[in-house]
């Protein structure tokens, strides 16, 4: 390399870095006075409000953390003497509150205080332990009382058993559970041994519900037959009756607690878009942002600036709340894309509303769909892997003390900063004197958004891949709403929808160039951009075939929305069909919308509405072919 | 040495054209006004000037630079119709904002800022600014303009809503920033105060540039000075070619010829006094520019050159 050269790229290395080092101090210097500004609008009873939404959302936490929810302390009574063997159990466990057998009560006749406690009817307690050691339940609650008891009992004798010395005579057999998938069809693989242990049998598929043994009088008294653990009494005469356990009945697969803390760090969020909405929005309705616009500092620079504050105070809100809840590194990590969606968001909307009132309904829109969006899927975390499609799901296992693998990370919160990063790009394309503070209809400004980053052809494939973060989200929102919904409504609901989804994001900019007048507005133009756009869409959405790595088209709905997972076939025309007939489709498809598009918002309706037929025709036959 | 350029300049917006094929020059330290009916592409054209808006057409070049460069907006002070300061802050916080924006060292903007609000006559810097009065507000819109200590300044209406005194005050301190040395747009309803301190003028009437030059220029494109020769008797007739009276009226027994100039003056008075009578009264009748504005805004919009 000569020296010329050398120094020439020194030199542009340098100006780079003094460009880099403008940028940053630009952004941090309007950051800073952001800050500043701010302050001065927030009045004390603002302060004080606030001071006890942190102080109750901080409460809320840490006597969760602590202590869980505590929705069922004393939620059952039992009737158990102090001698009882039971008694124990009865004090320790949260749910329950002991009583005498002498205090018993009962309503419906029976002797409360003999040495075989017989109760009819109702009475002040949901189990009783006889003197001689026998367990029973009485009442509408008894069979749940009943079971919890058992937990409580198991877990009692589980703690006993994790303090003795000599571990090996605590557990002389292991066992391992592990959750299965249900089958479409219902039955369930309850339990499996991993090898090691001398089998299963722990008792725990045969709890007693109690529920048959009702007998005449009234009474609602029911037993168990027990597990070898607990002797269970025949109270009142009813008799004994089985069924076979259930998941809930081993462990809750619903992991309550952690989804509680986990929405702690979606709760903040909610506040802080109302504050940064209506920052963008002054900006706007008053005209202020026209004197930083005509400053030195990009519109990049104004915006960065005054998000910067917010996701900071974000960043530090959600880690004051891991460090309340003990949580770990990874629910900040998680969270991080979450605030940002959530900020990006809030920023595309404040510049696309018209007025505060608008505004309000915006926030409020995407304060219940993010919501939505990120709390539902991990209610699923122990279930089904279609929870990864939120980032709150990487709390809950975080917080339930489960690794968390870099691909799930990826697969989680990718999508969410590619969306993010595409919603503050459309927003800063608005950013502008021209869109800013002209009373223009949301459509239009919409439009006005994707046509501010079309510079030339090229730019449609760009923004065709730019959009499958959307596509991808919203095709698994999708998926996660309907999935519970039986498939034969919901595959082809989602066959639409997910044809619907993928036609936008294939034409909505090709529109916008036309609306805009950036394309001559030709038959020509509108096959070669059709053709540009499908062609992109198609290397975007082989992104979505990260899918594979969780399972996702395993399920029906999953293979209705992104397609079959693609097998490797022996016959390489086939396989070279299979590859290329999405391209085919995807081409076929947004030369259709392009075209229409090229003709005017009715042409393009028109035209979107034959591609989204097509596509979702072409889908059917797939899916009919799969199986 | 022109410090703005401006050529063949258009705006549209869809189907309508807010601007069309302006082009002019200004030069340093003059201060050039910008008048035309509401609706004339005068705040557009300002706005592209300022880097704002995206010229549909043409180019225009500020101090050395296009509009929207940071190098460009460094040199360029702009005061926009409206004033929309950040009311929470207080006068000086909000100065030292933007002077921070603008890269000025903290002492330097410090010493600028006082400088600034002491010529503007502001006092109580530290109230917030929502609650200054709105004379009060548009002084520190002035001050944040100059706070880069700009080459070029844009005043779009700067004195609009305001009190005769405060207007009088803003008028006079342009004029002190032109005999710096700085140069000025100048964008008044007022016509009066655009006559009084610029230099030269473009008159816009439905996106075009419809008149152009110095005041007297403008006024000679758009009939110039008449002169009104008061006589006993007509002097119209057997008057020599080219002094022709352009109007000759009977008022209270007397003859008015309203001529163009002074050569047709003294050729209406040897041939009124020829015929035995005589002038009584000359009058000299200049148009202001509000009567050559609403000459010109009447007209179809083909521009009159100067």
């Amino acid at each position: 390399m000569s020296g010329g050269r050398l120094r020439r790229i020194v030199a542009s290395a340098r100006r780079l870095a003094r460009q880099c080092r403008d940028v940053v101090a630009r952004t941090s210097r309007i950051a800073r006075w952001e800050v500043s500004r701010s302050a001065g609008t927030v009045d004390r009873k603002t302060v004080l409000a606030l001071v006890v939404m942190a102080l109750a959302i901080g409460t809320a936490g840490v006597s969760v953390s602590d202590s869980g929810l505590g929705l069922e302390r004393e939620m059952y009574v039992a009737g158990v003497d102090e001698e009882s063997r039971y008694y124990d159990v009865a004090v320790e466990s949260e749910q329950f509150r002991a009583v005498p057998l002498d205090d018993i009560e009962a309503d419906g006749g029976g002797d409360s205080t003999a040495e075989t406690a017989t109760i009819r009817g109702d009475a002040n307690v949901d189990v009783v332990v006889t003197r001689d050691g026998r367990v029973g339940h009485v009442g509408d609650n008894g069979a749940a009382a009943y079971d919890a008891f058992r937990s409580a009992v198991e877990d009692y004798n589980a703690e006993l058993m994790d303090d003795e010395a000599d571990q090996a005579a605590a557990y002389p057999v292991l066992v391992s559970l592990e959750y299965q998938e249900r089958d479409p069809d219902g039955s369930t693989d309850s339990g499996a041994d991993d090898g090691n242990d001398a089998g299963s049998g722990d008792g725990t598929g045969g709890s007693t519900d109690g529920d048959g043994s009702a007998t005449g009088g009234g009474g609602s008294s029911g037993t168990g037959d027990g597990d070898g653990r607990m002797q269970v009494p025949n109270v009142g005469d009813g008799g004994t009756s089985t069924s076979a356990g259930t998941p809930g009945s081993i462990a809750p697969p619903f992991p309550f607690e952690s989804l509680v803390l986990a929405f702690l760090f979606v709760v903040p969020m909610n506040f802080v878009i109302q504050a940064y909405g209506s920052t963008i929005m002054d900006e706007r309705v008053k005209r202020r942002g026209e004197l930083l616009l005509v400053s030195p500092a990009s519109r990049y620079e104004i915006v960065g600036g005054k998000t910067l504050p917010y996701l900071l105070g974000l960043v530090g809100i959600v880690a004051a709340i891991t460090y309340a809840i003990e949580g770990g590194p990874i629910a900040v990590a998680a969270t991080l894309p979450i605030a940002l969606v959530f900020l990006a968001a809030t920023f595309a909307g404040a510049m696309l509303a018209r007025s505060f009132k608008e505004l309000t309904f915006v926030t409020v829109t995407i304060s219940v769909v993010l919501t939505t969006y990120t709390f539902i899927p991990a209610i699923f975390t122990d279930v089904n892997p279609i929870a990864l499609i939120s980032p709150l799901t990487l709390v809950v296992m975080d917080l339930q003390d489960e690794s968390v693998r870099l691909g799930e990370y990826l697969f989680s919160t990718a999508p969410f900063y590619l969306s993010a990063v595409v919603l503050f790009l459309l927003g800063i394309g608005v950013y502008r004197e021209e869109d800013m503070f002209a009373q223009k209809p949301i459509p239009t400004k919409v439009i006005d958004a994707i046509a501010s980053r079309i510079h030339s052809r090229w730019s449609v494939p760009l923004l065709s891949v730019l959009f499958i973060p959307f596509v991808f989200a919203g095709q698994l929102l999708a998926v996660a709403l309907l999935f519970a919904v039986p498939e034969t409504v919901a595959v082809p609901v989602i066959i639409i929808i997910a044809a619907a989804i993928e036609e936008v994001a294939k034409s909505i900019h090709v529109y916008a160039g036309f609306a805009r007048s950036r394309f001559d507005a030709t038959l020509k133009t509108g096959v070669v951009l059709g053709v540009l756009s499908g062609a992109g869409f198609f290397v975007g959405e082989k992104i979505t075939h990260i899918v594979q790595f969780v399972g996702l088209p395993e399920l029906t709905v999953g293979a209705a929305a992104f397609g079959p997972a693609p097998s490797v076939s022996s016959e390489p025309v086939l396989y070279l069909a299979v590859l290329l007939a999405p391209l085919v489709l995807h081409v076929l498809t947004a030369v259709c919308s392009a075209i229409g598009a090229s003709s005017g918002r009715n042409g393009y309706a028109i035209g979107f509405l034959v591609a989204t037929l097509v596509h979702a025709g072409y889908n059917l036959g797939v899916l009919a072919l799969v199986a | 040495m022109a410090i703005l350029e401006v050529d063949d300049l258009r705006k549209e917006y869809g189907g309508f054209t807010a601007v069309e094929g302006s082009s002019f020059e200004i030069e340093r330290g003059e201060v050039f006004g910008v008048v035309g009916p509401n609706g004339a592409g005068k705040t557009t054209t300002l706005k592209m000037l300022a880097g704002l808006i995206e010229p549909t057409a043409g180019t225009a070049v500020v101090a050395g630079h296009t509009p929207g460069e940071p190098a460009m907006q460094r040199r360029l002070g702009f005061l926009p119709e409206e004033s929309p300061l950040y009311e929470e802050m207080t006068a000086v916080d909000y100065l030292e904002f933007f002077a921070d924006l603008y890269d000025v060292p903290t002492d330097a903007a410090r010493e600028r800022i006082h400088d600034s609000l002491d010529r503007l006559d502001l006092e109580h810097r530290d109230r917030r600014i929502g609650n200054m009065s709105k004379g009060m507000q548009r002084k520190v819109a002035i001050a944040r303009a100059l706070v880069n200590d700009p080459d070029v300044l844009i005043f779009d209406e700067p004195a609009s809503g305001l009190d005769p005194l405060t207007t009088n005050y803003i008028i006079e301190f342009t004029r002190e920033l032109s005999d710096e040395g700085k140069t000025v747009v100048f964008s008044a309803h007022n016509l009066f105060h655009v006559e009084s301190i610029c230099d030269r003028i473009v008159i816009m009437n439905d996106g075009r540039i419809v008149a152009r030059g110095t005041l007297e220029e403008i006024r000679d494109a758009h009939g110039g000075t008449e002169y009104h020769v008061y006589a006993t008797a007509d002097g119209s007739e057997g008057v020599e070619d080219g002094h022709s009276p352009l109007e000759v009226t009977r008022e209270n027994g007397q003859v008015r010829h309203v001529v163009g100039d002074m050569a047709a003056v003294d050729a209406i008075r040897e041939t009124v006094e020829a015929d035995g009578g005589r002038v009584t009264d000359i009058q000299t009748k200049t148009p202001s520019l509000e009567e050559i504005f609403l000459e010109v805004a009447r007209e179809p919009t083909a521009e009159a050159e100067a």
